[in-house]
C-alpha cells in the first residue's frame, strides 16, 4: 500500500509538472497579452513598459524559474489584466463551478443509473429501446445545441426559467440539464451493459437459488459488481465534464472557472491561465486517484502495489 | 355616484404612480463585457467607457443630447483661458466624493498629476495619447486651478472634458496601501478595483469582469440620480442578452449586431435604439512595407471599395459611409464636403495600370471575432478588390499585425477619443501617432508643418483649413480607407426612455437624470 502511494504521487508530480510547465511555454508562445489587451495597437515605447510592467520582459528561462519559485512558496502571483491575487480570482468563481459539477455528477446518477438497470432488465423489448434512444439522443446533442435550445423553450419562449447567473435555485435547473445529457446517456449505457454481463453471472443465479427477492437480487448483487466498471468511466469522464462546463457556462453566462480560464486564454493573461491549469489538472488527477481507492474498495480483487 | 368614480380613478391613478416610482427603483442591464478594472485615468478600451460616466466628473462638462460641443460646468464652475498656453478654472465647492471626503482643488491637481508626471506605465501612455501638450497643473489658491500647455492650446476644452481627466480623491487613494501619503502604484491597482468618484451614482460593488451595481449618491453635488440602484452583468452570448431581455431580467441590453435586431423590434414589449457610433472601421495599409510603396496601388486599392454596398449588405443600410475621415462630433471641423474617400473601380483599374501592378496578391489581415461583420466585410472587400484584377490574400489571424513590417492591409478601427480631429484622426495618423510610431505610416515634412498648424493654432479658420490639406495629403498618399461608422443598438423594455447620445465618446452608458426613465408598464 506504501509502495502504491509513494508511487502514485510520484507520478502524479511529474504529470502535474509537465502540464503546467506545457501551459507555461505554449502561453507565451502564441502571444503578447498586450496585444489583446490594447488590440488597436500601441506606441512602442509604452508597448516596452506595459510588458516591464507586467514583468514579461524578462528572458523565459528567468520568468519560469520565478513562477516556480513563488508558486513553491504559495503565491500564486497577480492576473495581468485584474491586479487581482489569482487565487482570489478563482475562489470568487470556485464555488460557481463546483456546485454547477456537483448538481450534474447528482443528476447523472440519479437519472442515470436507474435509467441502466431498466434498459438491462428490458432488455430486447421495445420499452428497453426507447430508454436506448434517449440516451442516443444524449450523446448525439451537443451541449451548447441543448442549453440554446433550453433557453429558446423555457426562458425565451415560457418565461419559466431565469437564463443568465447563479442567483437562485431556479437558475441552476437549465445549466444543469444542458450538462448532464451528455453524462446521463454515458452512465445509463455503461450501467446498461456492465448490469447485462452481470445478470449471466453464476453468482446471479445463486442468488436467485438463495430465493432472495429480485429487488434484492439486482441491486446486491447486480448492481455492486456492475458499478466497479462505471466508476471507472464515471471517473474519466470528470475531464470532459469540465470542458463542457467551459460551453454551458458561457451561455448561461455563469461566472464560474470555465469562463475565467477561456477569457484568460484569450487574452493571454499567464497567472490566472497557470494557476487554472494547475488547478483543474490537479482535481483530475486527485478524482483518478479518489477513482483508484473506490475501485479498490468496491472489489476485493483489486490490491494496490506500486508499478 | 360619479364623484366617487372620479375619486377612485384618481386614486388608482395615483396608485399606479406609485408603483411606477417603486419599480424605477432600479435598473438592470445585460451587457457583452464587463471591465477587468475601473479607473478612468488610464482607461482607453471600449469596454471600460461604458461606465465611467455615471460616477466620475470631469472639470469642464458638455451637452451629451448635442453631437457638437457645447461646453458646461463641471466640476470647474467657470474658466478662462489667460494665454494661449494657460487656462484658469474656478473650482466648485461643496463637492464630495463618494467616501464622504470633501473634493478640493488638491484633488483635482493630483487627478492630472499622476498622468502628466505619471510614475505609473499604464498613466504613462495616456499623457503621450491624450495629454502630452499638458505641462502643469497647480492650484492657485483654494478655488482656482491654473492649467499650462507647452505649445499654444486651442483645445484646452475639449481635454479637460475627456474621460481621462476625471477627477479622483488623492486622499483615498493614496490611503488604499503602503504609505498613506505616497501614490504608489499598488496605490492605483487597488483603486482601479475600488474605484471612488463624484459622480450621480457611487460604484457600491465591483467585481471583476463580472458585474458593477451602481447606487445612488445622495451627496452629488447636480440633479440626483433617476434611479436608487442600477445593476449591469455581464452576458457574454448574444443570446443569453437576448433571452434575458424576453425573459425581463434585464431592462436593458447592449451590443446586438444589426442582422439579430428582429426578435427585439418584432416584440410589442420590446424595442431597439441606436446610433451612428462616432468610431470608423477602417482598412489601413502598411505604407512602409516596399510592396506597398506606391501610392498609386494603395489609392487603386481604396477606390476599388463599394463602401455603400457593404453599408447596405451588412448593416442594412444603417451604418454611415464618411466621405472623409470626420466626425459630425467635430462642430465647425467636421467637414463631410472633402471627398477624400470615393468609390470609383474604373479609376483603381487605370491608376493599377499605371503603378505597374504585376498581379501578385495583397495579404489582408483580420481579427475574425474583433469587429462586428470584419471578417464578412473582408472577404466582400477581397470580391471587390478581384472584380478590378487585385488578388488578395486574406489572413486571419488573432494577433495584432500593425507592427509587422510584412504586413500589407489589414482592418482596423479608428474611434473618436475626444470630440475633434485630433482625438480621432490624430491619435491615429498624427506624424507621433500611433501608426508612426508603429512604423506603417511615415509622415514628411510637408505632412509634418500641416499637423503642427492643425494642432496648435489657436484660429479656428487656420485649424481647418490645415485639416483639408492633411486630408488631401491622405487622398495623394492613402494609408487609411474609413469604411463606415457602424450602427451600434441596444435592445429594451418599450417602457425604458434610454438612447445612446451622440455628445458622448462611443459605447458610454449614460444613466445621469434626464438622460434616463423606466416607467411602469
Amino acid at each position: 500500500m506504501l509502495a502504491f502511494l509513494s508511487s502514485r504521487l510520484l507520478r502524479m508530480t511529474i504529470t502535474l509538472w509537465a502540464i503546467v510547465t506545457a501551459v507555461f511555454l505554449a502561453t507565451r508562445l502564441t502571444g503578447n497579452p498586450i496585444d489583446f489587451l490594447m488590440p488597436e495597437g500601441l506606441d512602442a515605447v509604452s508597448r516596452a513598459e506595459m510588458i516591464a510592467y507586467w514583468g514579461l520582459d524578462r528572458p523565459i528561462a528567468e520568468q519560469y524559474l520565478l513562477f516556480w519559485k513563488s508558486l513553491l512558496s504559495g503565491d500564486f502571483g497577480l492576473g495581468l489584466m485584474e491586479r487581482r491575487p489569482v487565487a482570489v480570482i478563482f475562489s470568487e468563481r470556485l464555488w460557481q463551478s463546483a456546485s454547477l459539477l456537483l448538481a450534474t455528477l447528482a443528476l447523472t446518477i440519479a437519472v442515470g443509473v436507474p435509467l441502466g438497470i431498466l434498459a438491462a432488465l428490458w432488455r430486447g423489448q421495445p420499452r428497453g429501446q426507447g430508454v436506448l434512444f434517449i440516451a442516443f439522443m444524449g450523446y448525439a446533442v451537443p451541449n451548447f445545441v441543448l442549453a440554446i435550445l433550453l433557453l429558446l423553450i423555457f426562458s425565451y419562449t415560457l418565461h419559466w426559467l431565469p437564463s443568465a447567473g447563479s442567483a437562485t435555485l431556479l437558475h441552476y435547473v437549465m445549466p444543469t440539464v444542458a450538462l448532464a445529457a451528455y453524462f446521463v446517456a454515458a452512465l445509463t449505457r455503461y450501467t446498461r451493459n456492465a448490469m447485462l454481463d452481470v445478470l449471466s453471472e453464476d453468482y446471479m443465479r445463486t442468488a436467485r437459488a438463495k430465493g432472495l427477492s429480485e429487488s434484492a437480487i439486482i441491486l446486491r448483487h447486480g448492481l455492486r459488481n456492475a458499478l466497479i466498471p462505471v466508476i471507472t468511466v464515471l471517473g474519466l469522464q470528470i475531464t470532459t465534464l469540465v470542458s463542457g462546463a467551459v460551453v454551458v457556462e458561457t451561455v448561461f453566462a455563469w461566472n464560474g472557472v470555465g469562463d475565467l480560464l477561456v477569457g484568460a486564454t484569450l487574452r493571454r493573461d499567464y497567472p490566472v491561465l497557470q494557476f487554472g491549469v494547475l488547478v483543474v489538472a490537479s482535481t483530475v488527477i486527485l478524482v483518478n486517484f479518489a477513482i483508484d481507492l473506490a475501485y479498490a474498495a468496491s472489489d476485493p480483487r483489486v490490491r494496490l502495489v506500486g508499478a | 355616484m360619479l364623484k366617487t368614480l372620479k375619486t377612485l380613478a384618481a386614486a388608482a391613478l395615483s396608485a399606479t404612480a406609485f408603483v411606477s416610482l417603486a419599480q424605477a427603483q432600479e435598473l438592470k442591464v445585460g451587457v457583452q463585457n464587463m471591465a477587468p478594472w475601473l479607473d478612468p485615468g488610464r482607461d482607453f478600451s471600449n469596454v471600460g467607457s461604458q461606465f465611467y460616466f455615471n460616477a466620475f466628473d470631469p472639470l469642464i462638462g458638455k451637452d451629451a443630447t448635442r453631437a457638437e460641443s457645447v461646453w458646461q460646468p463641471g466640476i470647474a464652475t467657470s474658466w478662462t483661458q489667460v494665454s494661449p498656453t494657460v487656462i484658469e478654472l474656478k473650482i466648485r465647492q461643496g463637492v464630495k466624493f463618494h467616501n464622504g471626503d470633501p473634493m478640493t482643488v488638491e484633488d483635482v491637481v493630483f487627478s492630472f498629476d499622476r498622468i502628466i508626471n505619471a510614475t505609473f506605465p499604464p498613466y504613462a501612455i495616456r499623457k503621450r495619447d491624450t495629454l502630452p501638450n499638458m505641462a502643469r497643473v497647480e492650484a492657485v489658491d483654494g478655488e482656482t486651478v491654473r492649467v499650462t500647455a507647452t505649445r499654444p492650446e486651442p483645445l484646452f476644452e475639449t481635454l479637460l472634458n475627456v474621460q481621462q481627466g476625471m477627477i479622483v480623491p488623492k486622499k483615498y487613494v493614496m490611503a488604499l496601501t503602503g504609505d498613506p501619503n505616497v501614490a504608489e502604484a499598488s496605490d492605483f491597482e487597488a483603486f482601479a478595483l475600488k474605484p471612488v468618484g463624484t459622480g450621480p451614482y457611487k460604484i457600491a460593488e465591483f467585481v471583476p469582469n463580472q458585474r458593477l451595481v451602481y447606487e445612488r449618491f445622495d451627496g452629488f453635488w447636480g440633479e440626483k440620480a433617476p434611479f436608487q440602484k442600477v445593476t449591469v452583468t455581464r452576458i457574454p452570448e448574444l443570446s443569453g442578452r437576448l433571452t434575458a431581455l424576453k425573459n425581463a431580467e434585464v431592462d436593458l441590453i447592449t451590443n446586438i449586431p444589426p442582422d439579430q435586431l428582429e426578435p427585439v423590434a418584432a416584440d410589442p414589449k420590446l424595442k431597439v435604439e441606436g446610433m451612428q457610433t462616432p468610431l470608423f472601421h477602417v482598412v489601413i495599409f502598411n505604407t512602409q512595407n516596399p510592396k506597398m510603396a506606391n501610392p498609386k496601388l494603395r489609392q487603386a486599392l481604396s477606390y476599388a471599395i463599394d463602401r455603400k454596398t457593404l453599408n447596405e449588405a451588412l448593416w442594412f443600410g444603417k451604418a454611415k459611409v464618411p466621405t472623409s475621415h470626420s466626425f459630425a462630433q467635430f462642430g465647425p471641423l467636421y467637414m463631410p464636403e472633402l471627398a477624400t474617400f470615393e468609390y470609383d473601380p474604373a479609376k483603381a483599374k487605370a491608376l493599377l495600370k499605371e503603378a505597374g501592378y504585376d498581379g501578385s496578391p495583397i495579404r489582408y489581415d483580420i481579427q475574425a471575432a474583433y469587429y462586428t461583420n470584419g471578417l464578412l466585410a473582408a472577404q466582400a472587400i477581397q470580391e471587390m478588390w478581384g472584380a478590378v484584377g487585385v488578388k488578395m490574400q486574406l489572413n486571419v489571424t488573432e494577433q495584432w499585425t500593425g507592427s509587422d513590417p510584412t504586413m500589407m492591409a489589414r482592418g482596423w478601427s479608428n474611434p473618436m477619443y475626444f470630440p475633434d480631429p485630433a482625438g480621432a484622426f490624430g491619435i491615429m495618423w498624427a506624424p507621433t501617432g500611433n501608426s508612426a510610431s508603429e512604423g506603417r505610416f511615415k509622415a514628411d515634412d510637408a505632412y509634418i508643418a500641416l499637423w503642427d498648424k492643425f494642432r496648435f493654432s489657436t484660429d479656428l479658420a487656420e485649424r481647418k483649413q490645415a485639416y483639408a490639406a492633411l486630408m488631401q495629403a491622405i487622398k495623394n498618399d492613402p494609408p487609411v480607407l474609413p469604411l463606415y461608422q457602424p450602427y451600434e443598438s441596444y435592445g429594451m423594455k418599450r417602457s425604458l426612455a434610454w438612447r445612446p447620445l451622440q455628445g458622448h465618446i462611443p459605447y458610454v452608458l449614460d444613466f445621469r437624470a434626464g438622460r434616463v426613465t423606466l416607467a411602469a408598464r
